[in-house]
Formats: structure tokens, sequence, C-alpha cells
């Protein structure tokens, strides 16, 4: 009897491998491409939904998507990498790039581009495509140039009296307007001593700061990459600015305590500066009544904050994966307003002057900065940099150093690991004794 | 005969020879090539081959501030955890010892269910708890007019970690003394009872001195596990505010695996187990004393 009972058990068991087996048995063999990202977030449902789409219409490829963490993507992806088992397909952010171009990682693709299936690449905006170039060559083809901007709380604004002539409210675009609006948001409604309601708020530093230094015209390394420069006195001044919304005019609370974006998002802040890539969360937020604009000058320039989403090719693919691969890059490309629906900004210009595009506000105002955009300084030891951007941002910021020594410091650390790098390259330039 | 009596004899190292395989494969061999590794200067994404530098990474750890900072942070969170994670579980366990024995498989599943929770998933879970805005604590402490900036001040980050890691680990911790406990006969209690001794003198005279290899594996592999910590910073503040969480494994990690430094991360992990391994040292021979 348990014998009988062991053959019935066996033989389903067996009736589900073959189900699961048979689904590809008889069918002509498919190239697989496995593809890997970073979108954890809602994003990552629509780049499924594209991925899905293209599977369906190319039968013959069959394109696998593997997402994880950005926190421990690159780590993956890297040590997948060294042991030749990186997949076909990856993204990666512009601000990284170099490193992977340096350890030869990336196939670059302007035969592809200039191929028969290829893409004019006068369809790219000058600065975007230049951000994967390096001597001539580019290194990956830009999906997506996800902006920072200015997003705005309009009932805040309207309770404010920012508005204009007819009663819209009114995005701050210089200086002056900005403080003028900071000072009529931020607000003690109960008259307890304790503010309310914020002006402004700063979120991510390195964004933040980043774009703010860049709009006071500061630098960040010498020409060659030989130093850095972030602590040079305009950038210190943008700093100082921030610094000062904080401890001197009090229109936006202390850092240490206060939760940045969910304030916003609870209507508890008036402006906050985000990339266009936390649209899809403002969105959920049903009762907050909120819209983007540009950032405002607040420095000498405009300027704003962008990184990109690279497509990137392995290298030493053999010819049929090549083309598999292609076709899958191009085809995310082209569908790239898809894409953008979920918060984003398509790179191709022939994509953004469409109606559908121009009906996406929010993607469509943050597009208005694309002419001034920043990526950050392509440098092989970013992470590094961004460290220590971070932690000196932070202290000026709560207080524990003056922005000048903040900087300082950070800059210092900076040119110490420039220092061990440039001793390791001249090490190994001498010959070997 | 005797070519039996030798495969008797050898036929134990078959049977180990299994774990012994995997444990060399998994844990020696990539222990050595560490410390292999921990002499060169190797930046593992750079175009130059691994270079032999002798101790140059162990002297860069030693001169680095950074190096200094996460071990100091590490130190303080095992100054703080250690103590607080063994009276806890020795308390909660004596406690535990004494209630009827129905009660106690429940007692003691509902203190051990934390343990069983992954890090990353009890990591998310008390970020909520922490939240300054709408957390499980504040939302409590609003009631009595207390704001507390669990995660964004410095004076408070690591303590909120040490809180998170107490509740995480103490049911591990418990559960061992617990069985120590069991095997503490009752005769020696009755007869000190006869004699007259209260429960504080039972507990002091008793418990603690027959307790004591018990509690001394307790203590020496919650050193050792809080050296290492990780899991909790990375998941609940990534190091900050303004590094004073980063502990040294993170620290490491980071050198080795965001920056590609591999020889420095290697040399750093060594260091920290010179450092565990002199506590554990210590340890041992402070209880053998006694």
């Amino acid at each position: 009897m348990r014998r009988l009972g062991n053959i019935i058990t066996s033989i389903h068991i067996l009736l589900c491998v073959f189900l699961l087996v048979g689904c590809d048995l008889g069918r002509q063999p498919k190239i697989s491409i496995r593809f890997w990202n970073g979108f954890t977030g809602p994003d990552g449902r629509t780049m499924l939904k594209i991925v899905k789409k293209f599977n369906r219409e190319n039968p013959d490829i069959r394109v696998l998507m593997q997402r994880m963490d950005w926190g421990v993507y690159y780590n993956k992806l890297f040590v997948a990498g060294i042991g030749n088992r990186a997949p076909e397909v990856f993204i990666i952010h512009a601000g990284n790039i170099e490193r992977f171009m340096q350890a030869n990682f990336i196939r670059t693709i302007d035969d592809l581009v200039a191929s028969e299936n290829g893409i004019d690449a006068r369809d790219f905006s000058e600065n975007i495509w230049s951000a994967v170039e390096k001597n001539g060559r580019h290194y990956g083809l830009p999906l997506d140039v996800h902006i920072i901007g200015m997003y705005y709380n309009r009932a805040l604004f309207r309770k404010a009296g920012i508005v204009d002539e007819k009663g819209e409210p009114k995005p701050p675009k210089t200086r002056e307007e900005f403080l003028d609006a900071l000072s009529r948001l931020t607000k003690d409604a109960d008259g307890d001593g304790q503010t309310k309601t914020w002006g402004f708020v700063l979120t991510w530093y390195l964004t933040n700061l980043y774009s703010l230094m860049c709009q006071w015209e500061g630098k960040f390394f010498t020409p060659d990459n030989d130093r850095c420069l972030l602590n040079c006195p305009k950038n210190v001044e943008a700093l100082q600015f921030c610094v000062d919304l904080i401890r001197k005019y009090k229109f936006a609370p202390p850092p240490e305590n206060f939760d940045s974006w969910i304030g916003f998002r609870q209507g508890k802040v008036g402006i906050a500066f985000e990339g266009i890539y936390m649209l899809a969360d403002l969105e959920r937020q049903k009762d907050l009544d909120f819209a983007g604009a540009p950032l405002p000058v607040l420095g000498k320039v405009p300027a704003a904050w962008a990184d990109s989403h690279i497509l990137c090719l392995k290298t030493g693919l053999e010819d049929k994966k090549l083309d598999a691969a292609w076709r899958f890059m191009k085809y995310l490309s082209d569908n790239s307003l898809d894409w953008a629906e979920g918060g984003q900004v398509p790179v191709r210009s022939s994509l953004r002057n469409t109606e559908r595009f121009r009906n996406m506000k929010i993607q469509w105002e943050f597009a208005r900065q694309i002419p001034y955009i920043r990526y950050v300084p392509r440098v092989p030891f970013i992470f590094e940099f961004g460290l220590e951007f971070h932690v000196g941002v932070e202290k000026a910021l709560r207080g524990t150093l003056s922005p000048r020594q903040a900087l300082d410091e950070a800059a210092e650390n900076v040119d110490k690991v420039i220092e061990r790098r440039k001793k390791m390259i001249e090490e190994n330039r001498k010959p070997r004794p | 005969m005797n070519k039996k009596n030798a495969l008797y004899r050898y036929s134990g190292y078959l049977f180990l020879l299994p774990y012994l395989a995997l444990f060399g494969a998994f844990l020696i061999a990539p222990l050595c090539y560490g410390l292999g590794l921990s002499f060169f200067d190797w930046e593992m994404i750079s175009p130059f081959p691994p270079k032999f530098i002798n101790l140059g990474n162990y002297e860069e750890a030693l001169k680095s501030p950074y190096f200094w900072r996460a071990l100091w942070a590490t130190i303080r969170f095992v100054i703080m955890i250690v103590p607080s994670v063994v009276s806890g579980a020795l308390l909660i366990a004596v406690l535990i010892n004494n209630v009827s024995p129905k009660r106690e498989s429940f007692f003691r599943a509902a203190y051990f269910f934390p343990t069983i929770i992954s890090i990353s998933v009890a990591g998310i879970l008390w970020r909520w708890f922490y939240n300054t805005e709408f957390g499980l604590f504040n939302s409590y402490l609003e009631h009595v007019g207390i704001r507390i900036h669990w995660l964004s001040e410095v004076k408070w980050a690591m303590k909120s970690i040490v809180l998170m890691t107490l509740w995480w680990t103490l049911g591990g911790a418990m559960v061992v003394l617990l069985a120590g406990l069991k095997q503490i006969p009752d005769q020696y209690y009755e007869a000190a009872a006869i004699d007259g001794a209260g429960a504080f003198h039972r507990f002091f005279h008793i418990t603690l001195p027959l307790l004591r290899p018990v509690l001394l594996f307790v203590i020496v592999m919650s050193i050792i596990a809080s050296f290492q910590v990780f899991g909790q910073t990375f998941m609940i503040t990534r190091g900050g505010p303004e590094l004073s969480t980063r502990v040294l494994v993170q620290y490491i990690y980071e050198t080795a695996f965001s920056n590609y430094r591999m020889g420095y991360g290697a040399a750093m992990s060594w260091l920290l187990f010179l450092v565990i391994a002199v506590f554990s040292l210590v340890q041992f021979r402070m209880m053998k004393e006694r």
C-alpha cells in the first residue's frame, strides 16, 4: 500500500517537472540575454512590463531581468564581471562609468550605433552623449536622464499667497523669490514657538548641494583630477547658504531631527529639491497637491544635478548574442517614453518633442533643465568622493563644523585617495627590477 | 586482520572527511588566501596586478583615522551590548526556570522568536519602529511629550542599534543559559534552603558558580559576535549620522567591495581578528583563574 503511495507521488513529481520543462520543449532554441539592474522600486515594474513586451515581440530572444538593490548592485556586478559571469546587458549610472571602463568590462557601442539597425547619435543631447564618451568612443547607450528639480506643495503655496495673476501657485525662479517664498511658507500655526510648516528641506545632500555648488560656479577637481577642490570658496559659499537656511533664517529644519522627504510627502514642507525618479512616490500620495518646476537660480548660473542610467554591453560577446543584446538595447531606447512614464526623462530629443511627453507635466518641466544639467565629476574614485562629500556636508549642516572646516576636511581626505592612486600608478610604471 | 584493524582505526577520519572538505574549502582556504592578500596592494578593478608591499596595508590601517573611528564605534557597541545581553538573558533565564513547565515552553519560544528573524527583516522592521515622524516608539512617547530622534542624532544612533540588537540576540543567549540552569541539581538548592539561604544567596553562591562554564561560553560568543556587528548598522543607519555607527566590518566591506581595495580590506579583517582573539584569550584566562 505504502509502495503504491510512493509510486503515485513520484508520478506527480515527474508530471510537474515535465510541465515546467515542457514549456520550452519542441521550440527552436532561444538566445537568452541576462539583464541586470537596480530597479527595485516602482520603476522595476515599469521595466518588467517593457521587457515582457519585448519578449513577446521577439520570439527568438528571451531576456531575463534580474533586479537588486542599488546598495549592493555594483558590488555584485563587479564580482560577476571579474569572474567573467557578468550579464550580457546591464545598467550602470553615468557617474560610475569610469570605473567600468578601467576594468575593461564594457564594450564600446559606436559600431552598433552606426550600423544599419542603429540609432542616430544626433538624437542625443550633446552633454548626455558625451557623458559616456572617452577618447572618442562611447561606452554605453544612455537610457534616460534623471534630473533634480523643484517639487512644491501647491496647497501651501496658495495658503501663503505665493500666486500669479491668475491665482495659480507660482514657483520661485530667483534667489530673491526663493527666500521670499520660504519666509512666507515657514509658519508656526499655533504659536507655540515650534515651526509646523517649513519652507524648504534639503533631501539628498549629494544631489542638492552638488546642484547648488554648480550654481555658485564651484569646482570639484583640477582639470587633470590631480587635486580635490571641494573646499574652494565658491563651494563653501553655497554650503554656507544652506547652513543659513537652517540656522540663521530657520526656513529649513535641522537635519538631525527631521525626516526630510517624508516631511514633504506629509505636506509639512513647501519646497524640496529631488530627482524626477521620486515622482512615482509622490503620485501615490493621493492627498498631496504638488507640482514640479526647474530649480530656481540661487547662485550665479542655472545648474542642476543629473545622472543617467546607461545600458551597457559586456565585452567579448559572440555575434549572435551581441546582435540579440543590441536589439534589446535599441528596443528599450526606442520605447523609452514608456519608461519615462514611471518618472524619467528620455534622452532622445525626438521622443521628448512628442505630444505624449509634453503631457507628462512634471517630467516635461524637469526636462527644461537639460541644457545646463551637470553630471558628477567622472573620476575613478567616485565612491570615495561621494562619501566624503556627504559626510562633509552633513557635518556642516548639523553644525558640527563650519562649512569651511567641513569641506577642508573632505577635500583633504579625497586628496589622500588621489595621492595613493597616483603612487600606485607610478609604481606600476616603473620597470620591474 | 591487521588490515581490517587499520581500516577501523581510520574510518573515523573517513566520516569526518565530508565536513573537513567543506570546512577546508570554504573557511580555511579563504582565510589563508585573505592572509596572503593582506600583504598585497591590489585594487580589484585597476589594470594593475597585485603588488607585494609587505606590512604596508597594516601600517596604513594603524595610521588611518577612519580605521580607529570604526574600531572605536565597534568597541562602543561591544561595551554596551555584551553586558546587557548577558545580564538580560541571565535574568530572563532564571525567571523562566522558575515558572511551571507548561508556561516555560511558551516563554522560551516567545523570547527566542526574534532570533530566528533574518537581520534584513529585523532591520527594516526596526527602522519603522524608530521613525521620528510615525514610528512606534515615538507614537507612544508623544503621550508623555517626549520625542527622540532615534537614528538621526549622534548621541542616540548607536544606542538605538544596541537596543535593537538586544531584542534580536537576547533569545539565543537565554536558551543556552536556560539549558545551563537545568543542569544544576536541585539538591543544592534544597540543601541551601534548609540551611536558611535566601533567594539572593542561592543565586550568588549556587547558580552563578555552577553556571560559570556556560556563562563563559555565552560571554565569549557574544563578544565575538558583537565585534563582527554589521547587519544592524548597515540595514538601519548605513553607518550614519556623521559615520558614528560605521563599525569596523562595515568599513572593511566598503573598502573591499565599494572601493575595491582587496588587500587593505583583508589586512583590516586580520586586525579585527587579532582584537577578537586577544579579548577572547583574556576572557578564558580570567575565567580559569578563579
